[in-house]
């Protein structure tokens, strides 16, 4: 029994870490592009998806009754928690191993693909396994999905452009497209993205520790999942968005095309809208796919932008590895633990000292904020056009100065008024010396003359 | 005993289809009509916005103005729909006040 609570506990934190990296990997897929364009600043994009994800994963409770969709047969064959441990391993580690090499692959396609490998191996059957159902919902999904998007965002980024270019009537001449309004609707395309990622992806994460919970009789068979068990995972998965994988979010960037504005619209509402349409009508669709293939099809969609086929072609094997390497590393995991507690702990061991490694090589080239999208860094600098905030301070430096001038102005105004006061004085003290003098004058022919002579002094 | 389920298996891929193509299509175009229309209001929004600042004050740009609002008004029922449709208890009440079942 201890040695189960142990398993459990193991099993519930590496699901754990298996849903950091989820949110961590899939950061991208909401908002790589707003980050691209500069509609939205890169930390500021991060924390609005980690917020969304959060609020997502309370929202919706319907957690997956079974951990793979029928691909694997629990039924027939037990799923213990070694092997779920197992096929976690191998989905982490391929997880942290994509992001080392910035490529956007499918966190539920490692997560079948770590099962898989270990029901195979846990249970010493290929029956575990059902093979039709991997071929429909895994692999035919990930070729339908990207090319889907992409023909949506094609057709999008045509329609978008084309509506909005301007050219005035006469001349032809083509006039201000005043195309930034697009700016502002990516970040509502990006967060409703964002928002039915945390709806989904954390659920799976509760599923799996729920299922363990319950087949290690800790929870009664038939019940939701607690709460604490939400709060862990919507926990993690925020954190994993916060902590943002700016590897991935630099390829889906800048690494397949350019993304301008009214572009980067197209490929999120098509990405958002084959998201919602594929939830709700039951032809599951990977998120990551999707993204990718959205930005793809609107960079094909835009004139003048260009489609790096070679990044696309590394993604591809990417996703096409992503299954049998996750499947291979969850097998090995559950061939260890197959020889019993011993085999346990090297699987633990190695599998932390991997994730350690692959994030010390990490360090070697870190990539963040601060360079993810370096591009269109590098742009701005050369046009320098003054951001937001820039324009912010400028405009408050503008007001300081008229301030300033309107200070000079005031002051120089009543230095003017007290001249004119003192001038006027002297005025009058002319005029007056000129009454009395003539008033002295006439008091010289009349006797009275004295007591004007005592009023000069005024 | 391997082999003779994995050949249960061919035999059953053989008689029933692999894929749900229907489904497939019915998404594809749900997506391509969504993402579309979204699309279509939001540019006519940006661009009647551009058309009303061309010059202001005149009843065409008053009239441009209006149209914009209303674009982005559709736009805004898209995202409200996208809400619904992905917070579930949002979602039944939606189903509830249209009278269907979810």
């Amino acid at each position: 029994m201890d040695h189960l609570t142990f398993m459990v506990v193991l099993v519930i934190a590496l699901a754990l870490f298996f849903d950091f990296t989820n949110g961590f990997h899939d950061t991208a897929n909401a908002m790589a592009t707003p980050i691209a364009t500069g509609a939205i600043k890169p930390k500021t994009a991060v924390a609005l998806a980690a917020i969304l994800n959060l609020v997502g994963a309370f929202l919706s409770t319907e957690v997956a009754k079974t951990i793979s969709g029928g691909i694997i047969n629990e039924k027939q064959f037990a799923i213990t928690p070694a092997i779920i441990f197992a096929g976690l391993m191998g989905a982490v580690l391929w997880n942290l191993f994509t992001w080392l090499l910035g490529l956007p692959s499918s966190s539920s396609h490692a997560l079948f693909g770590g099962l898989i490998g270990a029901a195979i191996v846990g249970t010493w059957n290929f029956g575990a396994v059902n093979f039709l159902v991997v071929l429909s919902k895994v692999i035919f999904p990930a070729l339908l999905a990207p090319a889907v998007a992409g023909l949506v965002a094609y057709v999008c980024t045509k329609l978008a452009y084309g509506i909005t270019r301007r050219s005035d009537p006469d001349s032809g001449d083509k006039l201000t497209q005043k195309r930034g309004g697009f700016r502002r609707g990516q970040v509502f395309s990006s967060s409703l993205v964002a928002l039915a990622h945390g709806t989904n992806d954390a659920q799976k994460t509760m599923g799996v520790i729920t299922l363990v919970l319950i087949a290690s009789n800790l929870q009664e068979s038939g019940t939701g999942p607690h709460i604490w068990v939400i709060t862990a995972c919507a926990l993690a998965i925020a954190g994993g968005t916060y902590a943002g994988g700016w590897r991935i979010i630099r390829t889906l960037g800048s690494g397949l095309t350019d993304v301008k504005p009214a572009q980067g619209f197209a490929a999120e509402t098509s990405t958002a809208a084959a998201i919602l349409a594929s939830s709700h009508l039951g032809f599951a669709l990977s998120t990551t796919h999707v993204a990718s293939g959205s930005v793809v099809g609107s960079g094909l969609g835009r004139k003048g932008s260009t489609v790096r086929w070679g990044a696309i072609g590394k993604i591809s094997l990417g996703w096409l590895f992503t299954l049998p390497a996750a499947a291979v590393v969850g097998g090995l995991a559950a061939l260890l633990i197959r020889t019993g507690v011993l085999g346990l702990v090297i699987v633990t061991v190695l599998g932390i000292g991997a994730i350690l490694f692959m994030f010390f090589l990490s360090q070697r080239e870190t990539v963040d904020h601060n360079n993810a999208i370096s591009d269109v860094d590098a742009v701005g600098e050369a046009l320098h056009i003054p951001s937001r905030k820039e324009r912010d301070r400028l405009a408050a430096k503008a007001r300081a100065a008229a301030k300033l001038a309107d200070k000079a102005a005031k002051r120089a105004a009543e230095t003017a008024a007290i001249r004119a006061q003192a001038q006027a004085a002297v005025d009058q003290a002319d005029t007056a010396v000129l009454k009395a003098m003539t008033k002295a004058a006439q008091a010289a022919e009349s006797p009275k003359g004295k007591k004007q002579t005592s009023k000069k002094g005024k | 005993m391997q082999l003779a389920s994995i050949t249960a298996m061919a035999a059953a891929a053989a008689s029933k289809p692999v894929i749900d193509w229907m489904g497939f299509v019915v998404v594809a175009v749900v997506t391509l009509v969504g993402a579309g229309f979204v699309v279509v209001m939001y540019s006519l929004g940006v661009r009647l916005t551009a058309v009303s600042g061309d010059d202001d004050g005149t009843r065409a740009s008053l009239a441009a103005k209006w149209g914009a609002y209303v674009s982005f008004g559709f736009s805004v029922l898209a995202v409200v729909i996208g809400i619904v449709l992905i917070v579930p208890p949002f979602y039944k009440f939606a189903m509830h006040l249209l009278g269907i079942a979810a």
